[in-house]
Parts: C-alpha cells; sequence; structure tokens
C-alpha cells in the first residue's frame, strides 16, 4: 500500500467507477513489447522470451510458462528475423464482444456511476486521450539500452522508448518506421534508406541519419557488449547522403538485412564519445517511440509516459505502468483485486480461474500461437543418443498428444519442426512420429537396445538405458512436460530422472560444459526463417547454441542458401528441405508450440489481434472517457 | 532402573497428550513403511485426463496437476519426511552428544573451544545456512539430511555437556576414577547412560524440526525434488492453484501439521514423564 500512497501524490483517481478499485494502488506490469522480433535464442534468464531489437514480434514475456530463451548477449547468437506473412491461425478467443455498451452495462449491475455513464457510452466508443494501463511482468528490465539488452523485460519496454528505420506490421510484413522508404538495388547488395523528416527525440533533438550512422557503428564497435551486431557486421559500407538519407551496402545478399534494421536507433548527441556502458541512458532512456521514460524502481515498477509529440501521433493511454512481480500467482491476485489491467496467464489460469462473469464483464482474453517451442534435446556426444535410430524410438516413445493435453490442457499444438505451424516457413510434410510405444520398443530393440539382465530396463554392451533430463526452474510447463517423458520412456524400459535447478546454473553447469544427457528447454522462433545458430556444425563452441552438437553438412549448406537467398519461394524450398532433414535425423524431440494467453482489461479498447500478436498497434490503444479510470498528471 | 522405567511408563500413561502424540508416531511408521499397501495409486501414476480432480471416491482426497492421486503421494511421502527426519536427527545427536561429552568431561580449553565454536553456529540463522548450503552442494535428499544434520547439534551439545558438568562431580564417578577407570569406560559406560534423557528428548523434538525444514526446503524448491513426492514440494506445487484446488495444499499442509504436532506431544510427554523438573 506505500505504493499506492507514493502514486496517489502524482495521480488522483478518478471517480467513474468507484466500485472497481479506483484508489487503489497501482502497479507494475506485464510486458509486451511491441513489434519487436523475438528471435531464436532459446533461453533466457527471466521468465520470458526475449525479443531481439532488431527483428521483430515479440513472443510475449507470457510469464514464467513461457519458453526462455538463450542470453544472446552471452552466446553472440546471429540475428534472424523473419519474415512472416501467413501467420495465419492466431486464434482469436475474444471471449466477449467489446462493444463498449455492453461492457458497460455489464459493469452497471454494481455500479451505479457507470450506470449513468452507459447510455452516453455507446456514443462515445471514441478514441479518447488520458487513463493508464497497469501491465505485470514476471521479470524487471535490465538496461533500457537496445543495444545493450538482451532479456525481453528490457525489451518490453525499449520497444516503446525507441523505434527503428523498419518494423514488422500486424501481419508480420516489413514497413517504414523511422524510414519513410527505401530502395534495394538490383544486385541486392545495396539498401538506401529515405528517413522520415519529421521525427524528434524525445528531449526535441531532431533525428536525422547521422543517428542512424552512430547506432550502426555502436552495433559493429567490438568495445559493444551486444548480440546483435552479426546482420551490422556483414555491413561492407555505411554512407550518409544527406541529413535524411543513409545507404548501407553488404558484400554479398543476406536475406535478414532489412529486417535487422528495426534495431532501436539510438541518440548520437548525448552518447557519442561516451562509453555506451557506462552511459546514464541505461536507466533513463530517450528515444523517439511513442512513449517516454518517467521512473523506474529496481524490481518493483517501470513507468513510461505518452510522448505528445510522437511522428505517428500521440498515443492515446497518458501513462504505462508496468508492475514487476515474479510470481504468477501473485500477479494473478493483483488482477483479481483489479490492479493490474494486462498480464499473460498459464493454461489453467485461462482455463479455469477466469471463466467467470466477473472476468467476463471485465476483461478479454487472447489466444494465439506463441512464436517459440519447447523440446526435448539429445547431446549427441552421449554415445546413448548418437543412433538415429534410438531417438526416432524416443520420439515414437512419446506420447506428445497427452503433453499438450495434461500440461498445456490442450492450449498449444504438437510441434513436428523448429517453425510455427502457422507461418509461410512451415513444412507440413515432413516425417512425423506418432505415439506408439510397441513400435518404439521394436526401434529400440533393433538398434540393439534389450532387457537382457530382466530388470526391466533397457540395456546395451551390459550398460543400462538411463538417463537424466535437466531443465530449469521457475517454469512448471517444462517440469511437468519432463515427468510425463519420466513416464512414457519408463513404458519402453528407458529410466529417466529429473533434474530441476536454477537458470544460470543450467547455462553454466551443464549446457556449457555440455554435461548433461537431455534436456526440455525452449526456443523463440524468430520472423526471419534463418536458424544457423543452432543447427549449424560449427557454432558448437562453448557458449554457442549447438550445444546439442548437431553436425550435418547439407544442413549447414542449406542454412547458408537460406540466408543469401531474396526471393521467398525459393528460400522456403531451403528451409523445408532443411525441416524434413531435421525431422529424419531427430536431434530433438520436438514437443510443443504454445498458445500465448493474454488477458487485457475490457475498458482497453483498440485492441486488433493479428499474426503479430497484441501489441504491435499499442500505441492506439485507448480507454473512452466515461470508463476511463485513472486521472494522470504528467 | 526397572523402577525408573515403570515410573516412566505409569507418567507416560498418565499423560493423554503424549499418548496421542505416540499415536501418531506410530501410525506414520506404519504408513511409512507400508505405504505401498496403504496408497490405492502409485504415486507417480499420471492421469491427464484427470486433472486437478476434486476429491471423490476414485481419489479420495483429489488429483494433482498432472492427475496423480494427492492421497498416494502423501503416504509415499510420509517415509521421506520421516527418513529425512530421523537421519538428521540421528546426525545432529551423534555430533551433539560426542563434542558435548568431549567438552563437559575434559573442560579446560577443550571445553572453551567447543563451546566457542557451538556460539559461532549458533549465530547463523540456522535456515538460511541450510539454505546456502544446498544452494552450494545442490539439492538431494542425502544432502538435505546430512545438512540439516550437520546445522543443528549445538543445542545437543550443550544439553550434554551441562550433563556431563553435574553428573561428573557424582560420587559414583568419583569412585570410578578412584578405581583407575579410564576416560573412555567412565564417560561411555558411566556418564553417558545417565546423560541421555534430555538428548531422548531433543532427539524427539528435533524430528519434528527437521521434518518442518524439509519441507520449507522442498516448498522453496531446494529440498527433495520432482516428481518424488515430498510434502513440501507437493505444497508449492498446490500452491499456484489453490484459488481452484484447495486440496493440493490442504491436505499436504496437514500432513506436515499432525506429524509435527505428534513429535511435540511425544517430545513433551517423554520429557515430563522422565523427569518433571526438566525443562528444554
Amino acid at each position: 500500500m506505500s505504493q499506492a500512497r507514493c502514486f496517489s501524490v502524482k495521480l488522483s483517481f478518478v471517480v467513474t467507477k468507484p466500485s472497481s478499485d479506483a484508489g487503489q494502488s497501482l502497479g507494475r506490469i506485464q510486458s509486451r513489447s511491441r513489434e519487436k522480433a523475438s528471435e531464436a535464442e532459446p533461453f533466457q534468464s527471466h521468465l520470458s522470451n526475449s525479443l531481439r531489437p532488431p527483428q521483430a514480434v515479440s513472443i510475449d514475456a507470457l510469464a514464467g510458462w513461457i519458453e526462455f530463451d538463450y542470453s544472446p548477449r552471452e552466446f553472440g547468437g546471429e540475428q534472424k528475423n523473419v519474415s512472416r506473412k501467413h501467420l495465419n491461425r492466431i486464434v482469436l478467443a475474444v471471449v466477449l464482444a467489446i462493444a463498449g455498451g455492453l461492457v458497460v452495462a455489464g459493469l452497471s449491475a454494481d455500479n451505479p456511476a457507470a450506470q449513468v455513464a452507459a447510455s452516453a457510452a455507446e456514443a462515445d466508443d471514441r478514441p479518447a486521450y488520458g487513463d493508464m494501463i497497469v501491465r505485470g511482468s514476471i521479470g524487471d528490465a535490465s538496461v533500457l539500452l537496445p543495444v545493450l539488452a538482451s532479456d525481453s523485460g528490457s525489451f518490453d519496454i525499449t520497444g516503446m522508448i525507441y523505434n527503428g528505420l523498419v518494423k514488422y506490421d500486424k501481419d508480420i510484413n516489413l514497413v517504414g518506421d523511422l524510414a519513410e522508404r527505401w530502395e534495394i538495388s538490383d544486385d541486392k547488395l545495396t539498401i538506401r534508406f529515405h528517413l522520415r523528416k519529421d521525427v524528434k527525440f524525445q528531449d526535441g533533438h531532431p533525428f536525422t541519419a547521422r543517428d542512424v550512422e552512430y547506432t550502426y557503428q555502436i552495433y559493429v564497435d567490438p568495445k559493444t557488449p551486444t548480440a546483435y551486431a552479426t546482420p551490422f557486421l556483414k555491413v561492407k559500407e555505411f554512407r550518409v547522403l544527406d541529413d535524411y538519407t543513409a545507404e548501407v551496402t553488404y558484400d554479398k545478399p543476406y536475406a535478414p538485412a532489412l529486417g535487422s534494421w528495426g534495431a532501436g536507433m539510438l541518440p548520437r548527441h548525448l552518447l557519442e564519445g561516451t562509453d555506451i556502458t557506462q552511459s546514464p541512458l541505461k536507466r533513463n532512456p530517450i528515444g523517439t517511440g511513442p512513449f517516454r521514460f518517467k521512473e523506474w524502481v529496481t524490481g518493483e515498477k517501470i513507468v513510461l509516459d505518452s510522448y505528445d509529440e510522437y511522428f505517428d501521433g500521440r498515443p492515446y493511454i497518458s501513462r504505462v505502468l508496468t508492475r514487476i512481480i515474479p510470481d504468477l500467482a501473485t500477479m494473478f491476485l493483483e488482477l483479481k483485486a483489479g490492479r493490474i489491467d494486462q498480464m499473460g496467464l498459464t493454461p489453467l489460469q485461462f482455463t479455469r480461474q477466469t471463466e467467470t462473469k466477473w472476468f467476463r464483464e471485465n476483461f478479454n482474453k487472447y489466444k494465439y500461437l506463441s512464436f517459440s517451442y519447447t523440446y526435448l534435446g539429445y547431446n549427441l556426444k552421449d554415445w546413448k543418443f548418437q543412433d538415429k535410430q534410438v531417438r526416432q524410438a524416443l520420439t515414437t516413445a512419446i506420447n506428445r498428444d497427452s503433453i499438450v493435453q495434461g500440461v498445456l490442457l490442450g492450449l498449444g499444438v504438437v510441434a513436428q519442426t523448429p517453425y510455427n505451424p502457422d507461418t509461410f516457413w512451415y513444412n507440413p510434410n515432413v516425417k512425423k512420429y506418432p505415439y506408439d510405444p510397441e513400435k518404439a520398443k521394436q526401434m529400440l530393440a533393433e538398434a540393439g537396445w534389450k532387457d537382457t539382465d530382466g530388470d526391466g530396463i533397457l540395456d546395451k554392451d551390459g550398460k543400462p538405458f538411463a538417463f537424466t533430463i535437466v531443465t530449469n526452474q521457475g517454469n512448471d510447463l517444462r517440469k511437468n512436460a519432463a515427468t510425463i517423458i519420466q513416464r512414457d520412456l519408463g513404458k519402453v524400459g528407458i529410466r529417466v530422472s529429473i533434474r530441476v535447478m536454477e537458470w544460470a546454473a543450467l547455462i553454466k553447469n551443464f549446457l556449457d560444459k555440455r554435461n548433461f544427457e537431455a534436456c526440455v528447454l525452449g526456443w523463440g522462433i524468430g520472423i526471419d526463417p534463418d536458424q544457423t545458430d543452432i543447427w549449424n556444425s560449427e557454432k558448437t563452441a562453448q557458449h554457442q547454441l549447438n550445444f546439442i552438437s548437431y553436425s550435418n553438412k547439407e544442413v549447414d549448406d542449406l542454412l547458408e542458401l537460406g540466408v543469401s537467398t531474396y526471393d521467398r519461394n525459393e528460400r522456403k524450398k531451403y528451409y523445408d528441405r532443411f525441416q524434413e532433414i531435421i525431422a529424419e535425423d531427430q536431434p530433438y524431440t520436438f514437443l510443443w508450440v504454445a498458445d500465448a494467453l493474454q488477458i487485457v482489461s475490457a475498458r482497453i479498447h483498440g485492441i486488433k489481434p493479428a499474426p503479430a500478436g497484441l501489441a504491435y498497434n499499442f500505441d492506439k490503444w485507448y480507454v473512452p472517457k466515461p470508463l476511463q479510470k485513472y486521472h494522470v498528471e504528467q | 532402573m526397572t523402577t525408573l522405567m515403570g515410573d516412566f511408563g505409569r507418567r507416560m500413561r498418565k499423560n493423554r497428550m503424549a499418548m496421542v502424540g505416540l499415536f501418531v508416531v506410530v501410525a506414520l511408521f506404519c504408513v511409512a513403511i507400508f505405504a505401498k499397501y496403504l496408497a490405492p495409486y502409485p504415486p507417480d501414476r499420471i492421469d491427464t485426463s484427470r486433472i486437478l480432480m476434486p476429491p471423490s471416491k476414485e481419489n479420495l482426497l483429489g488429483t494433482d496437476i498432472l492427475g496423480r492421486d494427492v492421497l498416494s503421494r502423501i503416504i509415499y511421502g510420509s517415509g521421506v519426511s520421516l527418513s529425512v527426519g530421523f537421519v538428521a536427527v540421528g546426525i545432529s545427536t551423534l555430533i551433539g552428544v560426542v563434542l558435548g561429552a568431549l567438552s563437559g568431561y575434559y573442560g579446560g580449553w577443550v571445553d572453551r573451544i567447543i563451546m566457542r565454536f557451538v556460539d559461532v553456529m549458533l549465530c547463523f540463522p540456522s535456515f538460511f545456512l541450510i539454505l546456502a548450503v544446498i544452494a552450494f552442494v545442490g539439492p538431494s535428499i542425502w544432502n538435505i539430511m546430512i545438512v540439516i544434520g550437520v546445522t543443528s547439534w549445538m543445542g545437543v551439545t550443550r544439553l550434554v555437556r551441562a550433563e556431563f558438568l553435574s553428573i561428573k562431580e557424582r560420587d559414583f564417578v568419583q569412585a570410578a576414577i578412584s578405581q583407575g577407570a579410564g576416560d573412555a569406560r567412565i564417560i561411555f559406560l558411566h556418564i553417558l547412560p545417565n546423560a541421555m534423557t534430555p538428548v531422548l528428548v531433543a532427539a524427539t523434538l528435533g524430528v519434528a524440526a527437521a521434518v518442518l525444514v524439509e519441507s520449507s526446503l522442498s516448498f522453496l524448491g531446494i529440498g527433495v525434488q520432482p516428481p518424488d513426492p515430498s510434502w513440501g514440494n507437493m505444497l508449492t506445487e498446490g500452491k499456484d492453484n489453490i484459488e481452484i484446488a484447495w486440496w493440493m495444499s490442504v491436505f499436504p499442509g496437514l500432513a506436515i501439521l499432525i506429524t509435527v504436532m505428534g513429535y511435540n506431544l511425544l517430545g513433551e510427554g517423554i520429557r515430563d514423564s522422565l523427569d518433571p523438573r526438566l525443562k528444554i
């Protein structure tokens, strides 16, 4: 409550809705990054996905149950961006049709004040300025300069403060952001950006091509500890033609190039000549975006206010309060108390805890396939997993449908390849391994695994088939999946133990040292289909992402062809073949692609679920005047 | 000796709460030993079609997040809790008795060193010390037993030392010394049996404390590792779903409550019956 007090100094609460909880404390929030791309970094330390700044699409940091991504900074990941046009399956479970009148009517039963407003509401479902949205976030930000950040908690915030030259629109097509338009030369080597002339940083300084040049230089500076340098290092030459025109040239065609310019543009006038790792902008960012930084209380909340001079129009919502609540159950209680407007839900919360009249009247739920998948990865250096047939048998022995049912409560689909099934790049015609324990036993027998000593455990060369699955703490979905896998493999005579450990320890002591047998982890799926970092046979050094040591010459070649081809359809052929090989080799047992589950207060209007998720038009969300709950004085 | 035991038995039987404690403890032992026969299902039987079912005829105490039977898991969990309790207390008692005996019997600089060491150990808030050690050595049921054991012997050491200090001056000990008995003989044969009363009581109460610590550690996720059932980690799993599945947290919580209460009642009963003046 002290928090409430400290806030009320700045905000006086408006009394339009006395019954709910006006005057309660506000809090911090969940995050969502705007259209930032998440990348194929597998795990990362805050229970949420990391988004790669340059490329778009965020896998929202929906709480702990979603994937962890590898922290790109440590692993020097390469960028992958994706353009995924055909994300057709976004199942939107908009639980309640949000006609404004309807909502208010619903509220009115126990809310006389709202009743008065009800008649006006229909006419008044117009965008209006004002009000505050309170989002719940499970992890705090670490640094608010996008070039240094590597966790979703940070990208979630920087996504609202900074803009790139390009961005992904609701259908995940690249469109101009700070760049008005661009031209790509016929040989695909040169991109010329024409910048908007009406953009100002939040401190009033105009944005020009010099800022783009400076941002580029920061990314390629070896002294900058960034995980996102790769696409910029492929730039041969960067030229500023005039204040509002810049030209980049590459050595050879590089398909992810354009998307990489979605990286947040930094203010040169504030940063040049300083050590970026020591910059005050790490905690007090200044960008060109729709929201400007106001306050950050570590571990508690981050406050952003609307930037009224934003080039794309002042955002309707006046204040975005992100409350950091590391525990999902606690966050949910805050949601129920009306102190949070938006958060990511667990499958249980989504299916069982929000199906009440009160929730239906006060919130809308959204569901769409997330840009991430969870897998059981085998350490291919381990002798037990070197035989392809054994890995195929393991996948056959695991009842993945039951995992999706039991762990995700059906809110997701079984994964078959490392691509989101709703995207353009997904190849549905790969070899699949339906659950069949008898067949699995037979396959294992063919591979030499038989129970010769009658102890119920398969053995080969006198050694029993027993291994340990490691996974990270804080993600019950993974732990539960591992438990089901343990049971399924037990049925075919494989003894599995499970070790759940803290994130940093898992990375440091097990994955980095290749000191594990199998792991249940997740990867974010980027917008660009490039997955070189995960599957290339040379990305196996310590800290690199191919920690299962997968190696296949044909895959290496296909991935190389993929990034140097601009034509989408031709490109897809390479990735289709790549998926066939991966499905055949089964270096992972692909477990699931989960649904992202979001809940947002019904008073927030203007949300238009799209393939890109919800957050892409965050600055266009609004609360109609009669529904506004908080009075924000900036 | 016989009359002593007779007195003890009589006083115990008259102490109704102590008998309740004894009954609970014996019952828990039986449950732990015969878990296999008592549990309606294997504790790890997953049934994804029966997730979070409320208590019913098939699942008397409901099912958990993976459709496992809560009753069966509590029954199997009793074995975990009790073995942690007993092994931990065994370790702490052994350390405590040896150090206390040395300290009390020899006195002088041996006493001073040991007692200062006890003071040092007591300075640490023991739960946080355990947390730190577990974080370092990694969570497993064996590590937990050992760590709880080696961080909880100080009370026993002090009790044993105090007993030794007073018994050492008694005539029968002086007689033994004057007859030329060796130190070991005097310590183990003459003094120790007479100093065991408070140790027994402390050990009984210690089991209760160890069960609690194990549950707390498991609750925090650094105790017994899932999917092995332990009451503490059942509570953790229950906590997240307490609004929709109260049975997941209430029943393991009750199990912990009953066990701890049982041992405490028994311990206090033994204390009162053995020596009404003794206060620990």
